[in-house]
């Protein structure tokens, strides 16, 4: 995957860079607006991460003219300005995630795995996380490349968090995908992800449950 | 903000000039009357002169009054303004003995000048004439029949002397006006000395000069120059707590900045990787504090500037506190922790509030609970009604806080005596101040067996009218 880097703080970029680079991209940094702008009309980049205080002028301008040109490349802002306005106008603007320096490593790199994986299910049309794969065009579901037949809510369920992997799905948001809007029984849901659950087992992903919140589709760890 | 309304000389001039201008008209009039009045004593005067000295001049032949008038009578009544004189000497059938005068003279003023002599305004062809009128009977024993002497002039005389008598009023009343207004500038000024002082000195005041002033001042401006002395102390105080404040802000940063010194000194110095790598671990975890502590310090100063007046919208607090649960349960920090919500009241509950401030407040609370509660414990998020309050709650099953140490918890640096523990005890006192500026009640106690929870009562908004 081909990052760029936009950030005029060297020795942030410098980590970053590092950082990113393990993980099996080619990352190209800049540290000027202008410089970055011109980067940006030449070559295709897969994610964008972006300062929003940069010495010759605002982040914001260029993800702005970007969307402009209707060039949707994931962008990622990163800024030391925390306050909720800039964060609310980068998201409008069109930003695709935000992240308040200071930040931690794992923390950049769980989310550009998050993006990375997002725009390459867009291009490719397949759900995915880990050995799970998902193809919502045809609804077939497999798991280590051995196909999964799925009951109707079951596969609903799958989608829903595959959409959202790594990310907690309200179960709001569950219950109305598999349920429509009538009344549900409350462990309804709780059925069908122990259901699912059962299918995951030993595959290296599991359900985590928020109490009161929702559920999450995630890799195991360790 | 200061709305200057005019000058305080130019009301001060403004009332003056009215008062002047009320004063001086009926001054005017006065004087107008005064002069009329004594222009016509003068000339009356010297009617009735001329008059007597005509009657001396009446003589009776044969009981026949005879009369030849006197010259200097005619000269009393000569003056020096244009005027036309008017004499009759009349017998008792009316005849005219000696006159200049075709004016007939009215029965009524005939008959009472029998009686007494009588001054009296007279329309005549000639215009208005002042005429004067006197009774004359012959002296000594033998009875004769009266005659009666008329004088009479025009008015030109009188005007003249009343317009004179007059201008010289004005121009007297005018000088002293001038006067009075000269004098007044000059007490304005002088008076308004000290006010003058007063801003020379707060001019000249340095920025950070917070002493109280030192300055001569009449008794009216006491009170002006103790107001002041207030703001100067009230500043003072607050520049005080703001330098209290800072002062422990550097203290809390240095210690860690201290800490970065030596580990990373000691790991120069050796040469064994083992140790690099432990070195940098805590390199990498006091950074990581470090960095906490200075965006914390930077929320509680943001919350203590004055100047940020909070800018309240209506908040609905059951989807405020699912999103704020659903944001921190997803964080990695949360991992190691059960964070969950209890269920949310079915109806919405409205406040004006900020929004970033409860967020920030739930936050901070729920960011505690994680550092303070060992890994396992779970922390749950509620929310209830309580009459028209609503009542946020986040309780964990953690140890909690000693009794007598739970009302220190909220002041800025207080870690409780939990120095081991990373943090920097400035979580709780973020908490209180966006308490204290949302205008919710902050509550925190223990709870049995174990745990602690954070307890935000606030008003609810009224029900929209819809």
């Amino acid at each position: 995957m081909r990052l760029l880097v936009v950030e005029d703080d060297s020795l942030i970029s410098r980590s970053l860079t590092q950082a990113l680079t393990s993980l099996g991209n080619t990352v190209e940094t800049f540290s000027t607006y202008r410089t970055a702008k011109e980067a940006i009309h030449q070559g295709a980049f897969d994610l964008l991460l972006l300062d929003l205080g940069l010495p010759d002028g605002d982040g914001l301008g260029l993800l702005e003219e970007m969307r402009e040109r209707g060039d949707s490349t994931p962008v990622l802002i990163l800024t030391a300005r925390d306050n909720l306005d800039d964060r609310v106008r980068g998201l409008d603007l069109g930003a695709d995630d935000y992240l308040a320096k200071p930040f931690q490593l794992a923390e950049l790199e769980a989310r550009v795995r998050a993006l990375l994986r997002r725009s390459q299910q867009r291009t490719e049309n397949l759900l995915r996380l880990g050995p799970l794969m998902f193809d919502p065009a045809t609804g077939a579901a497999s798991l280590d490349g051995c196909a999964l037949s799925l009951p109707h809510r079951e596969r609903l369920l799958v989608e829903s968090l595959l959409v959202h992997a790594g990310n907690i799905v309200p179960r709001e948001t569950l219950e109305s995908r598999l349920f429509g809007f009538g009344e549900v029984g409350s462990n309804a849901l709780e059925v069908y992800v122990s259901r699912v659950r059962k299918r995951l087992k030993g595959s290296g992903l599991r359900i985590r449950t928020f109490r009161g919140l929702g559920y999450r589709l995630e890799e195991e760890q360790g | 903000m200061i709305v200057v309304t005019g000058s305080l000389k130019r009301r001060m001039a403004a009332w003056l000039l009215v008062t002047v201008i009320g004063l001086g008209a009926l001054l005017m009039i006065e004087a107008w009357v005064s002069s009329r009045q004594a222009a016509d004593r003068a000339f009356d005067a010297q009617l009735e002169a001329a008059a007597l000295s005509i009657s001396e001049a009446v003589q009776w032949q044969d009981g026949r009054p005879e009369v030849v008038i006197p010259v200097s009578a005619l000269q009393i009544l000569a003056t020096s303004s244009q005027e036309r004189v008017f004499y009759a000497v009349l017998d008792s059938q009316e005849r005219r003995l000696s006159s200049n005068w075709e004016v007939t003279i009215p029965q009524a003023l005939r008959d009472s000048v029998r009686k007494a002599p009588l001054e009296t305004a007279l329309h005549t062809a000639y215009g208005e004439l002042r005429v004067y009128g006197r009774e004359v009977s012959a002296p000594g024993w033998v009875s004769q029949e009266p005659v009666q002497v008329w004088v009479g002039h025009t008015l030109g005389g009188r005007q003249t002397l009343a317009l004179t008598l007059f201008k010289q009023a004005v121009s007297r009343f005018l000088a002293m006006v001038l006067l009075a207004g000269v004098l007044m500038a000059l007490t304005i000024r002088v008076a308004l000395m000290p006010l003058r002082r007063l801003r020379h000195q707060l001019r000249l005041r340095e920025a950070d000069d917070m002493r109280p002033l030192d300055a001569e001042v009449p008794k009216e401006m006491h009170e002006l120059v103790q107001t002041l002395d207030q703001l100067f102390t009230r500043q003072r105080e607050g520049r005080e707590v703001l330098l209290r404040f800072t002062a422990d802000a550097s203290h809390q940063l240095k210690t860690p900045l201290a800490g970065l010194q030596t580990i990373s000194e000691l790991a120069l110095r050796s040469s064994d990787p083992g140790q690099w790598r432990a070195a940098l671990e805590e390199v990498h975890g006091s950074a990581e504090r470090t960095s906490r502590l200075a965006g914390q310090l930077l929320s509680l100063a943001r919350l203590r500037h004055l100047d940020d007046a909070p800018q309240r919208q209506r908040v609905e607090l059951c989807g405020l506190m699912r999103d704020v649960a659903l944001e921190w349960a997803g964080r990695d920090e949360a991992n190691r922790h059960d964070l969950g919500l209890d269920t949310l009241p079915t109806q919405p509950l409205w406040v004006e509030a900020e929004a970033w401030a409860l967020r920030e407040l739930i936050g901070n609370v729920i960011d505690n609970a994680l550092r303070y509660t060992p890994a396992g414990s779970s922390i749950t998020l509620g929310l209830r009604r309580e009459e028209n309050e609503g009542c946020l709650t986040i309780r964990d099953d953690g140890p909690g806080v000693p009794e007598e140490q739970l009302e220190r918890l909220c002041r800025p640096f207080e870690r409780l005596g939990r120095q081991g523990t990373e943090g920097s005890g400035l979580g709780m006192a973020i908490v209180d101040s966006i308490a204290r500026r949302l205008g919710g009640h902050l509550k925190v106690a223990n709870l049995s067996p174990s745990g602690l929870v954070v307890e935000l009562r606030l008003r609810l908004a009224e029900e929209e009218a819809s």
